[in-house]
């Protein structure tokens, strides 16, 4: 049980509120002033999870939606049932902490195109698998969602590849296309875990922006399960791999020091000195 | 160790809506009468999540219902009727969305009401809509009668004083402490930004630009925080290996006792027979 309470020391305890406010706080604002179809409500799931392992990002994750179901001013709509996804991207989180994900791998030559070129293939594999799967083929008439989708596709798979790659040759830091494929492949769990509970027990809608794609994919005559599960394949990985970019970008510009000070912070330190 | 409730505020009506209420946490305005404020933090909140299991575990009509005349009578015992409504309010956008898709986009269902043009409302889709609805609205509302009836430092110190992890409690009490700060410094990071011409009403791009002037100055500054709670817990003994003295010990009955377990075993098993499909006989 050592490596348990490892995961709980005093400074992990003191993160975790802050994590949860930072969820709570930069979710609440996204949803409700900018309005995007995206929920930017796992920064600090990812945060703590990366910082102190799988066990703190999850509990990090529940007790974010719980309380924030529950908060007193902002609390309501059908944030707390979803609590469930929240900890399995937490303890997602806490792997690619373990494996190092999060940490700077500053490259130049080769190496950095090589890099660019494995996160641009990366996201074009999970676009394309989208793209050819099931959920998405069939006539409308037979329950399928029709050509349009096709496009939506392809135009946000070549966006996130051209970010993807713009990002690791910028920065000349190969750990891009880590984690553009962490949190790519969240982004799909994400949805793989959340679309049951949309659906059973919210007649696959939720009250905020991505209730527009369900319209559409319904407008298709996607079923109530197939319509949630198609909503979080489009936002779900574009959410998450944009929450491992912002947490990426946060980790790389606090010190060593400060990191080393967590549990798994010399997992993500590694050459940070560089920035 | 002596039974202590929380102080009663001076002159604040049975709907605690003086002026003085209008700017304080209802709590803070409200005496804490009535039978159902004066239960134990800990039952008020097996209830809540009893009700949350049966509005969603029990399809078709009865689980939403019951649960919705469950929380009715729980209010008028509270007398927070009046209270209870913005929070009502609040699940519109929910409700009108649950609704219009469900109508008009049911999958797979052919009994139209009535076709104007492309639309095509279908009584399938009502039903399923109305259902739906019940449930999210008997959800919120027994969430709302917890947050009107108790105060979340009272529910932490019980919950810790019947066991519960120290470090969990703090993660709660802090992060309820902490929201109401952070809000209110998101709010002013946007208009912060908005001064230097942050565009939060444009199209979707324009708005997408503004996640990182946003988010950024908002998690840096609260990660700057850290270290200075860190040394402040450290420093009042956190991680001492001590049980803590308790401060606040809060009226619990043995027949409350009694009926807050019968009410946790018996919301599970009834979530287990619906799942089990033995409650199709209900409407």
């Amino acid at each position: 049980m050592d490596w348990l309470s490892r995961q709980f020391s005093t400074r992990v305890i003191v993160l975790m509120p802050i994590a949860i406010a930072i969820n709570i706080a930069v979710g609440y604002t996204v949803q409700t002033v900018l309005k995007l179809p995206i929920y930017m409500d796992s920064i600090g799931t990812i945060l703590v999870g990366v910082l102190a392992g799988p066990i703190a990002g999850a509990l990090t994750g529940i007790l974010s939606n719980l309380i924030w179901q529950y908060a007193p001013g902002i609390g309501g709509g059908t944030i707390g049932p979803f609590a469930v996804t929240a900890g399995v991207i937490g303890l997602l989180a806490g792997l690619w902490g373990y494996l190092g994900v999060y940490r700077p791998r500053p490259a130049s030559g080769t190496q950095l195109y090589g890099a660019a070129l494995v996160g641009v293939a990366i996201i074009l594999v999970l676009a394309w698998r989208i793209y050819t799967s099931p959920v998405y083929g069939g006539d409308p008439s037979t329950g399928g969602y029709g050509s349009g989708v096709y496009l939506v596709i392809v135009g946000i798979g070549v966006v996130a590849a051209l970010a993807v790659g713009g990002f690791i040759i910028l920065r000349r830091d190969a750990a891009g296309a880590w984690v553009a494929v962490a949190g790519a492949v969240t982004g799909i769990v994400a949805a793989i875990v959340s679309a049951p509970i949309a659906a059973y027990l919210f007649g696959g809608v939720t009250g905020s922006g991505v209730d527009l794609i369900v319209a559409a994919l319904r407008q298709g005559g996607a079923d109530v399960f197939n319509a949630s599960l198609g909503q979080g394949f489009f936002s779900d990985p574009i959410d998450k791999t944009i929450t491992s970019f912002v947490v990426y970008i946060v980790l790389a510009s606090l010190s060593t020091r400060v990191l080393a000070r967590f549990p798994l912070g010399e997992r993500i330190a590694g050459s940070a000195a560089a920035y | 160790m002596a039974e202590l409730e929380a102080p009663a505020a001076p002159s604040a009506p049975s709907d605690g809506s003086t002026a003085i209420s209008g700017r304080l946490p209802d709590f803070v305005a409200r005496p804490p009468t009535g039978p159902y404020r004066r239960l134990n933090p800990t039952t008020k909140l097996v209830i809540a999540f009893a009700e949350a299991l049966v509005a969603f575990g029990v399809r078709g009509w009865t689980g939403p219902l019951v649960v919705l005349g469950v929380i009715l009578a729980g209010a008028v015992t509270a007398r927070i009727g009046r209270a209870l409504l913005p929070y009502l309010l609040a699940t519109i956008p929910l409700v009108a969305s649950i609704l219009l898709i469900n109508t008009f986009l049911y999958p797979g269902a052919t009994d139209r009401i009535v076709t104007v043009g492309p639309l095509a409302p279908t009584w399938t889709g009502l039903v399923a809509a109305t259902q739906a609805t019940l449930r999210v609205v008997a959800f919120a509302m027994s969430v709302a009668l917890l947050g009107l009836t108790t105060q979340p430092d009272h529910l932490i110190a019980d919950l810790e004083r019947r066991g519960a992890g120290r470090r969990v409690m703090f993660v709660v009490g802090a992060t309820l402490r902490m929201i109401p700060r952070m809000i209110e410094r998101a709010g002013e990071i946007t208009e912060a930004q908005r001064a230097r011409a942050l565009d939060t009403e444009g199209r979707v791009w324009r708005r997408a630009r503004g996640v990182v002037p946003l988010a950024g100055p908002l998690v840096f500054g609260a990660l700057t925080d850290v270290e200075e709670l860190t040394m402040a817990l450290e420093a009042r003994g956190f991680t001492a290996p001590t049980r803590r003295t308790v401060l606040r010990v809060f009226p619990d009955s043995g027949w409350e006792r009694g009926a807050r377990w019968a009410l946790f075993l018996g919301s599970i098993v009834v979530l287990i027979l619906s799942i089990a499909g033995r409650l199709e006989f209900l409407p």
